[in-house]
């Protein structure tokens, strides 16, 4: 049974919990950030406790900073620009949320933003870099991009992330899982996510599941032709690379994936698509992915 | 894993979780509609984000055009949760149930730990009967389902009270039963088939529901047993006594027969016959044989552990019955019903088959019927299974029965049909704790769900299903807690679980950030601890409580932070700030202490406060021993090596007021001249290229200079 948490103002266009799942941050199309926190602390329902206006355009897409950071978030708005926001309490002054970047680039527009965290720093992958490394000299095109950091939290281990692409190059578009190579300072792709002939599927979402214990890393991609779910395996091969294994394909939605988010456990897979539904998926004991559930707003 | 499926009846309600092993056939998913407010036209573009366990937010949004209203919101956020409950049970019912479960839960795993120590360390002198502490579990558990239940036999005041009001029975209660009956209760297997005649008598209430039932008859019956004058001439009293009889519950049938009128006293002389035949057929029920180990207080019958003097004792009775049947009374009995009424008991008693069909309304009265008068010696669970086919196909299966398929799976041995009934009707709970006993009963069971498969990453399907609990239990903020227990009895995948359901905690407030790092305690999780601790001293120092973010930080060791704010603390020296930044400014020293690895410099921080503080005390520019204490205080500073050399200048320059005391020169030539040499040092230290210049007002420089060397002229004229 659905119950109704909050009301958003007029002109939202997207919304992002942070990690405990207590706060809402919603960006609309006059580039107004609105902050819903809990009305108390035992209740249930939500209020709206400030509104900062962020920018000229449309935010497109709001991402929380990992909480060791503070409370802030990373705005992208439509032209291309993002900036990072900060709720601070600065001397006797109210709280109040506060520019603290703004990240502006004329060459490059800002596709996506995604967080990583690793025990120094906070990294944010832009695409500029990565962009570089893979096509230095020709020009591609590229519509969108979609990133997933690895979720995990240990201080020893390096951070990796997948990133796919919706561009007219094949190399550029195929999903690749990067790692960081201390050694010589920079990020260099470890396995690939295509099979030979999918490779210039465009990819429209990326996501990397928890693993809480599983001996293989678990990432859906939707690319044109559907959902698939890829098994990375951990063991590094002696070229250096992952291997991967293509283990189920979904399809089910019609039209563009937009959004895939797994749940605490990883098992749980939800997507959401522009026919406007929302579509559950779980992989049974012999290994095969099923859909388990559509929801349809009404 | 949290799936929805199994819709209760409309309403869009996501049902218990559906994991379902064994159906690989691809079935069409169920469709939920998502009630919300936002006015049309609505974007197709919907967002989705998991909150803490399996709870699902939603967040739709309206598309932007013209034509919409002035009053029309935005957009609306609304949250499904994935493990709706049971409807038979309330939420609140469900969390007593889910707090009173977590002990016995903790308890049977704790056993289950010392045993399996126990058995590595010395093989054989310990004996342990496992499937006791089971039955103790399943106790426990039970004792939580509901209230005690009462036994349909009475003995009330009231003689025409045939029933015994008892609460409502809930379905989970009753299928706890079937599952400690056939799993868990090592001492009833051999009485199976009498087990389940005592479960019918509990539950038959529960099939009132969708078909009549013998249940169902003695309410209706009772309810007109007010009315009634002559009760032997209703037919329905006949048959409710047959129907009663048919399912085992003796006590109703005896005491409704004394309801018969040839025992009122004013009746006794004419009808002598009759009340002999009655009383007669009532002796004879009351001393049936019944195969099992003993029966409750008040109950009728008489018990037999061993099948030859059962076997005995039954022909005896059949015997008996027979006899009867032929006796000459019968033609002297003058009330047609009566007589009518008692050769069908009597035939019932000989197990016509005929008879009981008639007298029973629902398979399972009719599988019980068979077990009481026609196959009384059945032993075995495929035979059992095999008669229960049989009834089936004579009798009505009730509809929409959550009960059946579990029965059904139980006696056909089919572990992944019981599971699956246990989790499409009762939810996560009874799988997670149903399994226990599964695994305790049935080797074969065991097995399978202690079989570990790659495609879950290497989980049993024990492990997934608390796994898949836990989460249930993390969706609701009365709950997680509780998860703690479940998780860690998961070897492979739980503490992953663990660490991330308690990362997802919120920190803001005192008492669940205090429960939080408890059970990281508990548990030894220290990394997620420093790690939640971390988040609270970032969140508590950015929203102006500087205090309580500096202790969580220490608390958290995280070093890294700490000498940030030590950076920052350093920036107010040299700055005038007001009274209260100061007070904040000292207190925040204190409790960074001086030990602080990193921030080497927090010994000059308190130097610096010190001197700060005495500097505090000449406000008034009359009192020379505080001025001299200053003095002390600056010297101490300006000598000590570990003051870096960037503040040189901002010391100085906050002693101007100490340099340029109107009464007379504080410093000595020796002090002024060291400190002349200071700022020497300091100009040629300007010129290297990687100098940081000090946020001063430019003539700073030249004013403490001037200061000293007034200072010194004055000094030196003294001396």
């Amino acid at each position: 049974m659905e119950k109704s948490l909050l009301k958003l103002d007029k002109g939202t266009t997207c919304t992002s919990w942070n990690y405990s799942g207590d706060r809402l941050a919603s960006g609309s199309v006059d580039g107004t950030l609105a902050v819903f926190d809990l009305r108390h602390p035992a209740s249930s329902s939500f209020a709206c406790t400030s509104r900062t206006k962020v920018d000229e355009g449309s935010i497109v897409k709001i991402v929380w900073v990992p909480p060791e950071y503070g409370d802030a978030v990373a705005c992208v708005c439509e032209d291309g620009t993002f900036s990072l926001w900060e709720e601070l309490t600065e001397d006797s002054l109210p709280v109040q949320w506060k520019l603290c970047e703004r990240f502006k680039s004329s060459s490059a527009k800002v596709l996506d933003v995604q967080f990583g965290v690793s025990p120094s720093s906070l990294k944010m992958a832009e695409f500029q870099n990565v962009i570089d490394l893979v096509s230095p000299s020709s020009k591609t095109l590229c519509l969108s991009a979609s990133i997933s950091w690895n979720p995990l939290r240990g201080e020893g281990q390096g951070s990796s992330f997948v990133l796919g692409f919706s561009s007219d190059s094949p190399q550029l578009t195929s999903s690749k899982v990067w790692e960081f190579d201390r050694a010589h300072q920079r990020w260099l792709p470890v396995a690939e996510m295509a099979l030979p002939d999918d490779r210039g599927d465009q990819v429209h979402g990326v996501a990397w599941a928890p693993n809480i214990g599983r001996p293989y890393e678990v990432i859906a991609v939707a690319t044109e032709k559907g959902i698939s779910i890829w098994h990375l395996s951990l063991n590094v091969e002696v070229d250096g690379r992952l291997s991967v294994e293509k283990v189920a394909s979904l399809s089910g939605h019609e039209g563009e994936v937009w959004q895939m988010e797994w749940d605490m456990s990883g098992m749980t897979l939800a997507t959401t698509a522009s026919d406007g539904t929302v579509k559950l998926w779980q992989s049974n004991l012999k290994g095969s992915w099923q859909e388990q559930a559509t929801f349809v707003p009404t | 894993m949290p799936g929805a499926a199994s819709d209760s009846g409309g309403g869009g309600s996501a049902g218990a979780g559906a994991l379902v092993p064994l159906s690989s056939e691809t079935k069409q998913s169920p469709v939920y509609p998502l009630r919300h407010s936002v006015g049309p036209p609505v974007s197709p573009r919907v967002s989705v984000c998991w909150a803490r366990g399996s709870s699902l937010r939603v967040s739709i949004f309206q598309q932007q055009s013209p034509s919409c209203g002035e009053g029309d919101v935005g957009g609306e956020v609304v949250e499904v949760k994935l493990s709706g409950g049971d409807g038979e049970i309330s939420d609140a019912q469900w969390r007593r149930i889910a707090y009173g479960s977590m002990s016995p839960f903790a308890m049977l795993q704790s056993r289950r730990n010392s045993v399996s120590t126990l058995s590595r360390i010395s093989p054989s002198p310990y004996h342990v009967d496992w499937w006791e502490f089971v039955m103790e579990y399943s106790k426990d558990i039970n004792a939580l389902l509901g209230s005690p239940r009462s036994t349909p036999a009475s003995v009330i005041e009231d003689p025409k009270t045939v029933l015994k009001k008892s609460e409502k029975p809930t379905s989970l209660k009753a299928a706890w039963e079937l599952m400690e009956l056939f799993y868990a209760d090592k001492l009833s297997q051999a009485w199976l088939p009498e087990r389940l005649i005592d479960w019918l008598a509990d539950y038959d209430s529960l099939f009132s529901g969708s078909c009549a039932t013998v249940h169902s008859k003695l309410v209706d019956f009772q309810n007109e047993l007010i009315n009634i004058q002559v009760i032997e001439d209703n037919p329905r009293y006949w048959e409710v006594i047959g129907s009663a009889l048919a399912v085992g519950w003796l006590e109703i049938v005896v005491k409704l027969l004394h309801l018969h009128g040839s025992y009122q006293l004013d009746q006794l002389s004419s009808r002598e016959t009759e009340s002999g035949l009655v009383e007669a057929v009532a002796v004879l029920i009351s001393r049936m044989p019944r195969m099992r180990l003993e029966l409750g207080d008040g109950r009728l019958g008489e018990c037999y552990k061993a099948k030859p003097d059962f076997i005995k004792a039954w022909e005896k009775w059949r015997a008996q019955i027979t006899k009867m049947d032929c006796s000459a009374y019968w033609i002297q009995c003058n009330h047609l019903q009566t007589r009518e009424g008692l050769k069908n008991l009597l035939q019932i008693m000989l197990g016509n088959t005929n008879s009981l069909s008639s007298a029973t309304y629902h398979w399972l009265e009719l599988y019980v019927s068979h077990f009481l008068y026609v196959r009384p010696f059945t032993v075995g669970l495929e035979s059992m299974h095999g008669l229960a086919q049989k009834c089936i196909q004579l009798k009505p299966v009730p509809r929409s029965q959550k009960l059946m398929g579990l029965l059904l799976g139980i006696l056909g041995e089919n572990t992944e049909v019981v599971l699956a009934e246990c989790s499409k009707q009762f939810g996560p709970w009874m799988v997670a704790h149903a399994i226990e006993l599964m695994t305790a009963g049935s080797d074969e069971a065991e097995s399978l769900l202690c079989e570990e498969h790659y495609n879950l990453g290497e989980l049993s399907i024990q492990e997934l299903h608390r796994l898949v609990y836990a989460q249930v239990l993390s969706s609701h903020a009365f709950t997680w807690q509780i998860a703690p227990v479940y998780l860690t009895s998961c070897m492979k995948q739980g503490m992953g679980l663990l660490e991330i359901l308690l990362c997802k905690q919120p920190v803001q407030h005192n008492e669940l950030l205090h429960k939080n790092l408890e059970i990281c305690r508990l548990y030894e999780l220290d990394s997620v601890s420093s790690h939640i601790m971390k988040i609270a001293g970032v969140h508590h120092w950015k929203h102006g409580r500087k205090g309580a973010g500096v202790f969580w930080l220490q608390q958290a060791r995280d070093e890294f932070r700490l000498h940030k704010i030590a950076q920052q603390l350093f920036a107010s020296v040299g700055k005038s700030i007001s009274d209260e930044s100061f007070k904040q400014w000292e207190g925040l020293i204190e409790l960074l202490g001086s030990e602080s690895k990193t921030a080497g410099g927090l010994e000059f921080l308190h130097k610096y406060r010190d001197f700060k503080r005495s500097l505090k005390h000449i406000h008034d520019g009359k009192s020379i021993e505080a001025a001299q204490q200053a003095v002390e205080s600056l010297m101490l500073l300006m000598k000590n090596p570990s003051t870096p050399q960037r503040f040189w200048l901002p010391l100085l320059y906050d002693s101007l007021k100490l340099i340029n005391w109107q009464d007379r020169p504080v410093l000595n030539v020796t002090q002024t001249n060291l400190l002349l040499n200071r700022l020497q040092e300091l100009s040629i230290a300007r010129l290297r290229p990687d100098f940081v210049e000090a946020d001063l007002p430019s003539q700073a420089l030249s004013a403490v200079r001037l200061a000293l060397a007034t200072n010194l002229g004055r000094a030196i004229l003294e001396e």
